[in-house]
């Protein structure tokens, strides 16, 4: 039997290694695209003269420095937030709900936030006043789901699933009526495209305003990864093993939420990240939230960076963000049920 | 020694009271077990016991207090729980699972480590699945499920041990196998609670039987007095037949 033993502690120590190693190799990874997304675009800038910039040669290459400075730096910034906490948002979801599907709009917070934008377009609004009625739509959409779900005196995960549909279709018709209202040529064109994502706008005072909202939200979520599994269980089970259960929910919504309402408000609806990232993370480490959410973190500022670097580079006008996440995201997750179907192999 | 009782507990689901007015007693070192028909009100009990319902009458009380007074961490440190539910563990591997028994003993921002990672596997040693601890949940039959959940509940290491028919996905063997685990559990001063479709536990535990009906404790006492042909056909009907009369740790068919 120790012999036993020991082959599991071996096996044990292995997985450890192996996801110190992913760990790394993302991080390395995350390092790259960072980097990459500042010296590439339209205008390209080589690697030698963005090390000079680094390393205080700003002043002989002020073109480089200040497209680096004003326009990269910030919206790879809002890339690298808005990615980890989409992806962040969409796995604890998913794990708190038991549900695989959900992801981070499911309480209704981007309908909300669209809304809310969509609102501040036709009232002519300025773009920070956007993001912060498109915030407090979010917010309220959330906090209409889960009073709709309150009313209904059921704690079971599906019935705020029903109530977030509820709010979610209830916010799509009212964005359907704003959209109506809009002036054809200028707004219905705002509305559109701020409604399928984009970081063309994005400047330092977001990444002010984003930066500590993810990072504080992310740093107490991480704190509790392991107990989030324990969340995952369900209630009874949750309970029984010692958890405040209902408690550790709400942290969860309300910081997943957070999260999710300042990255809608900052760079509009991106689909897909919040569903696929979770989805492809377990794949390689399985269920366990202790080692899943370091990794969602940062596979998901790599994806959303790298989204953002096609939508730039290509074409002379920005992609949307989502039709790139779509377009990526549907084959992968046509791959990911694949591999979970166990129809392709490794 | 723990003290742990309930003092007319009712609880009902809509109007009609599932459970009526029950006063229990379980003494350390002592097995109880549940029997009782479908829809008797065994589940309803367990789940009033565990401090997952919470009565409408009536308290469940632990040394003397409500159960409801304590937190659910307090409430983890007396009483474990496994629960009828064969689809548990999801995509967990068994070990990830098995340590979430340790969470009682954990600060909210900790997760299990290499040392208590050990109580894990001797305790899968015990229940003889050390083979599994790097298979997924998922992957495992429902009776070796089942034993996991029985395993994770025993690493809570608790005074009192409340098991919703344990034993219903399992083969000859491993209802032996659990049977004994639990009688050596409750030899250390532990409480044990479990319900269960086979009166024959009840004797082979040697435990205190409890024939529940309608919500109603209708007989309670040795198994060996209570798990008797004729209080038994009162019932489940004078239509059962028994292989022999009914005697210590013998197999009967219904």
């Amino acid at each position: 039997m120790d012999l036993i033993l020991k082959e599991t502690r071996c096996t044990a120590t292995m997985n450890k290694k192996r996801i110190i190693f992913y760990n790394s190799i993302l991080l390395i990874v995350l390092v790259i695209a960072f980097v990459t997304a500042l010296i590439v675009g339209r205008y390209h800038i080589s690697l030698n003269t963005f090390f000079k910039i680094l390393f205080g040669g700003a002043n002989r290459f002020p073109v480089e420095s200040s497209i680096i400075v004003n326009l990269r730096l910030p919206r790879t910034l809002i890339a690298l937030f808005v990615g980890s906490a989409l992806s962040l948002a969409g796995l604890v979801y998913q794990e708190t709900f038991q549900n695989k599907l959900v992801s981070p709009d499911f309480l209704g917070v981007s309908g909300g936030a669209s809304v809310g934008a969509a609102l501040a377009i036709i009232l002519g609004f300025s773009s920070m006043w956007l993001s912060g009625v498109a915030f407090i739509f979010g917010i309220g959409a959330m906090f209409l789901t889960i009073t709709i779900a309150k009313i209904m005196r059921d704690h079971s995960p599906t019935i705020l699933i029903l109530s977030g549909i509820i709010v979610s279709s209830f916010m799509s018709a009212t964005l359907s009526l704003l959209k109506y209202l809009a002036e054809t040529e200028s707004q219905l064109a705002t509305i559109t495209y701020w409604l399928m994502g984009s970081f063309e706008y994005s400047t330092m005072t977001d990444v002010y305003i984003l930066a500590p909202i993810v990072v504080i939200s992310s740093t107490i979520l991480f704190s509790i990864r392991w107990r989030i599994n324990i969340v995952a269980q369900g209630p009874n089970e949750a309970q029984t093993q010692g958890l405040n259960y209902k408690l550790y929910r709400y942290i969860i919504i309300i910081l997943a939420t957070l999260i999710t309402a300042s990255s809608v408000a900052f760079a509009g609806v991106i689909g897909w990240i919040g569903l696929i990232v979770p989805h492809i993370v377990r794949l390689f480490v399985g269920k366990n939230t202790k080692h899943t959410i370091p990794l969602v973190l940062s596979f998901g500022a790599i994806f959303m960076i790298v989204t953002d670097i096609f939508s730039r580079t290509f074409t002379g006008a920005e992609i949307p963000l989502t039709a790139i996440t779509g377009f990526l995201g549907a084959p992968i997750f046509v791959l990911i049920l694949l591999r979970k179907r166990r129809i392709i192999n490794d | 020694m723990i003290e742990y009782k309930t003092d007319k507990i009712s609880y009902s689901y809509t109007k009609e009271d599932v459970i009526k007015n029950i006063t229990l007693d379980f003494k350390p070192n002592t097995i109880n077990v549940l029997i009782g028909l479908n829809g008797s009100g065994k589940t309803t009990l367990i789940k009033l016991l565990a401090g997952i319902f919470k009565p409408n009458n009536g308290q469940v009380q632990i040394n003397g207090k409500d159960l409801c007074t304590y937190s659910y961490h307090e409430r983890s440190k007396f009483i474990s729980y496994v629960s009828q539910e064969l689809n548990v563990g999801d995509d967990y591997l068994v070990e990830e699972y098995l340590s979430f028994g340790l969470m009682n003993t954990l600060k909210f921002y900790q997760s299990p480590t290499h040392k208590s990672i050990t109580k894990v596997q001797n305790a899968a040693s015990k229940f003889k699945i050390y083979d599994f601890l790097n298979k997924r949940m998922n992957e495992l039959s429902g009776g070796e499920k089942q034993i996991v959940s029985i395993c994770r509940a025993y690493i809570q290491d608790t005074e009192i041990m409340i098991l919703d028919e344990p034993t219903s996905a399992l083969d000859f063997k491993n209802q032996n196998l659990i049977l004994n685990i639990l009688k050596e559990v409750a030899s250390v001063d532990k409480i044990i609670i479990l319900s269960t479709h086979n009166p024959n536990h009840a004797l082979y535990l040697d435990s205190n039987a409890l024939l529940i009906d309608k919500g109603e404790i209708i007989k309670s006492g040795p198994a060996s007095v209570v798990v008797k042909k004729e209080i038994l056909n009162s019932v489940y009907g004078n239509n059962l037949k028994y292989s022999k009369e009914l005697k210590y740790n013998e197999i009967t068919i219904g």
